[in-house]
């Protein structure tokens, strides 16, 4: 079986993110850029499909020249190898831009399964697995809590609100997860040492056959026009508790529908 | 010079800190209250090959060196999980069997040591050979059927209740002169061997025992290196047990850092936080310039160490164990002392620590024993015993 994860490199959600004031864009430089945390439990699950089922685990990204970070990171997990699509011109790309950028590289690839998170901490679009399965012509089995593989036959059980669906579909196909579906190894010495020999396959969109018009800021359908940041938390109500204050939190919760 | 970390181990520090605080302090606490080991995060980090970086790729390690495994046990450390054992199983008993065991002591032992499914303890201090370990009488007679006989008293050894073995430090000739040591395998279910625990004032998950050998019958291939081993030969386990204790109060010392910390910018009395306070703000910032300059002396020690200078890594190592000691005795105090009262809570879990920072200023060698080496060996000056 021939499995491809896609990973995306992004600021760490875990401190301070900003747009960059000139452009709009994830001001990446003074980030601390890590694994998008959902590609995580994508890798693993790829990771647990060749454990059951053989074959090969093939990292994709696309990214600029510091995203290679991210790829040792995800291969120190287990991964075979890497192909990682850099170049000048997709800098400004949006989500329908990368989706056309990943389908060409992923069409190199002759995958079974695709796996990715479902979505990126940065963007929180959830559409890219769509758009890579309508370009492509597979399925997509998205938000998956659960994936299990018969043959060619793939079944996930997807989150929703009030519980789950079952949906299935033949190979190849493409498949989102949410946090929910395992819990990520973490790299052993030995698998962070044997990432820096696995062969990572640079491609520019020249390889790919796409032209620089369709990609970057010239080739984007959408555009951010401005951003602000969220404003800081307002104090709040306090509630003095005079004997009374169990009722005055109860009143509170259920005036917002909490309770 | 360089004092950049490669790539490989700085993904090694994020996977060790990943994986302890997945664990944490409260994980730590509960396990040396239940009185049990810490057994799930020893083995996790075992199978993850973190216990064994230093041991021979041949035998199952990583292949790397002490910088790596002291690496190791600081990130364990420095997320509230100080795993004594790594300065006992892999760096001191691992190190000596992979520099000097036998091809069959390394296959029988290292494999295992290396991804934690067999622990190791030492035994070296006796009750009348503390910091005098020339004193040792611990003694395996010849046996006239063939290995030896070992009798013996040993004190203050760790964590024998949960190990497979015992590396004990003995001596095959007379118990009179300077030490030529004799390092004997001795299995802990071997008949002739007892042990009772000591009580102990330490929060930990490992416990110190009294071990008495009498009469303990071993095959000829229990020692390791030859019946009268050299001094080196010890001290080839003993420069890395120094840097592992540096290592895990450089731990401590940034754990108990990170929490007065986080507690200060939080916490008001007078309408700024009391991190603004300089009479809080500067202990702590001279405590971590402490940390700092004793990890810098512990990464230069376990350098010299990797490169094969054993002679310079002896000074290195215990000027790094005596740094680190006092730097972290003082970072735990001063953060105790920045928490007010919550510094003695069970909940922010900084008082027990403060005995804990304090046996690296005894054990293995004490800050005494240290600086008479340096007032010796590095200034030349005359001794007093
Ligand atoms: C928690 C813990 C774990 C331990 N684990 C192990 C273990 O696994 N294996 C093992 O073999 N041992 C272990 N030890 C023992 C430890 O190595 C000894 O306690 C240490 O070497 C000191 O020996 P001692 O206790 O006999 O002190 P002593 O030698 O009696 O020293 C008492 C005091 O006198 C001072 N002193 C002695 N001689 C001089 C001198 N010439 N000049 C100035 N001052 C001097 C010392 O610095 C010390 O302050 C452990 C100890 C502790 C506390």
């Amino acid at each position: 079986m021939k499995i491809v994860v896609l990973v995306k490199q992004v600021p760490d959600s875990g401190a301070e993110r900003n747009l960059r004031a000139e452009d709009n864009t994830v001001d990446r430089a003074s980030a601390n850029n890590v694994i998008n945390e959902m590609d995580e439990y994508a890798i693993e699950e790829a990771l647990r499909l060749q454990e059951a089922h053989g074959g090969e685990v093939t990292v994709l990204t696309m990214g600029p020249q510091r995203a290679t970070e991210s790829i040792r990171k995800a291969l120190s997990m287990g991964p075979d190898g890497a192909v990682h699509v850099v170049d000048d011109a997709l800098s400004g790309t949006d989500a329908l831009g990368t989706s056309k950028v990943l389908a060409k590289a992923l069409e190199r690839l002759n995958a079974d399964v695709i796996i990715c998170g479902a979505e990126s901490t940065d963007a929180r679009g959830q559409v890219l697995p769509h758009m890579l399965a309508e370009r492509l012509g597979v399925a997509a089995l998205t938000g998956a809590r659960k994936l299990t593989v018969d043959g060619s036959q793939l079944t996930i059980e997807r989150q929703t609100e009030e519980g789950y669906e079952v949906v299935t579909a033949a190979t190849p196909a493409i498949v989102s997860v949410w946090d929910t579906i395992n819990e990520p190894r973490y790299p052993s010495f030995k698998g962070i040492m044997a990432a820096k020999k696995k062969p990572v396959e640079t491609l520019s969109i020249a390889d790919l056959g796409v032209d620089a018009g369709e990609v970057g800021w010239a080739g984007a359908q959408t555009t951010v026009k401005e951003h602000t940041k969220r404003p800081p938390r307002s104090a709040g109500q306090k509630v003095t508790d005079s004997g009374e204050g169990g009722v005055a939190l109860v009143d509170y919760l259920s005036s917002e529908k909490f309770v | 010079m360089n004092f950049a970390e490669t790539d490989e181990q700085k993904e090694l520090r994020k996977a060790v800190k990943a994986l302890a605080e997945s664990y944490g302090r409260d994980y730590m606490r509960a396990e040396a209250k239940a009185g049990k080991h810490a057994d799930a995060l020893w083995r996790e980090a075992g199978r993850l090959g973190f216990l064994g970086v230093n041991l021979p790729e041949e035998f199952g390690g990583g292949g790397a060196g002490i910088y790596e495994l002291s690496l190791v046990l600081e990130e364990l450390s420095a997320a509230g999980c100080p795993l004594l054992m790594m300065v006992v199983s892999p760096a001191i008993c691992g190190t000596i069997i992979a520099r000097y065991g036998t091809r069959e002591q390394q296959e029988q032992w290292l494999p295992s040591i290396a991804d934690g499914s067999k622990i190791m303890a030492f035994a070296i201090t006796e009750p009348d050979a503390g910091s005098n370990s020339h004193q040792i009488t611990t003694t395996g007679q010849a046996d006239p059927e063939g290995g030896y006989i070992l009798n013996g008293r040993k004190v203050f050894i760790s964590g024998v209740d949960n190990a497979d073995a015992i590396m004990v430090v003995g001596r095959t000739s007379s118990a009179e002169g300077y030490l030529r040591p004799a390092l004997f395998i001795v299995p802990t279910d071997a008949p002739g061997l007892q042990w009772q625990p000591i009580e102990m004032e330490l929060n930990a998950t490992e416990r110190q025992f009294m071990v008495f050998l009498d009469d303990v019958k071993l095959p000829a291939d229990a020692i390791v290196g030859g019946e009268d081993a050299n001094l080196a030969q010890l001290f080839a386990g003993l420069n890395p047990e120094r840097i592992m204790v540096a290592a895990l109060s450089i731990g401590i010392g940034r754990y108990a850092l990170a929490r007065a910390t986080s507690y200060m910018k939080e916490r008001t009395v007078w309408g700024t936080p009391i991190g603004a306070h300089q009479g809080l703000a500067h202990p702590l910032a001279a405590a971590a310039i402490e940390i700092e300059l004793a990890r810098l002396m512990m990464q230069k020690a376990a350098w010299l160490v990797d490169s094969g200078d054993d002679r310079a890594a002896g000074e290195a190592a215990n000027m790094a164990k005596y740094a680190a000691a006092e730097a972290s005795v003082k970072a735990v105090d001063q953060s105790v002392h920045s928490l007010g009262g919550n510094g003695l809570t069970v909940e922010y879990g900084l008082g027990s620590l403060i005995n804990v920072a304090r046996v690296s200023r005894i054990a293995p060698v004490s800050r005494e024993m240290i600086l008479n080496f340096v007032a010796q060996q590095t200034l030349g000056l005359p001794r007093s015993y």
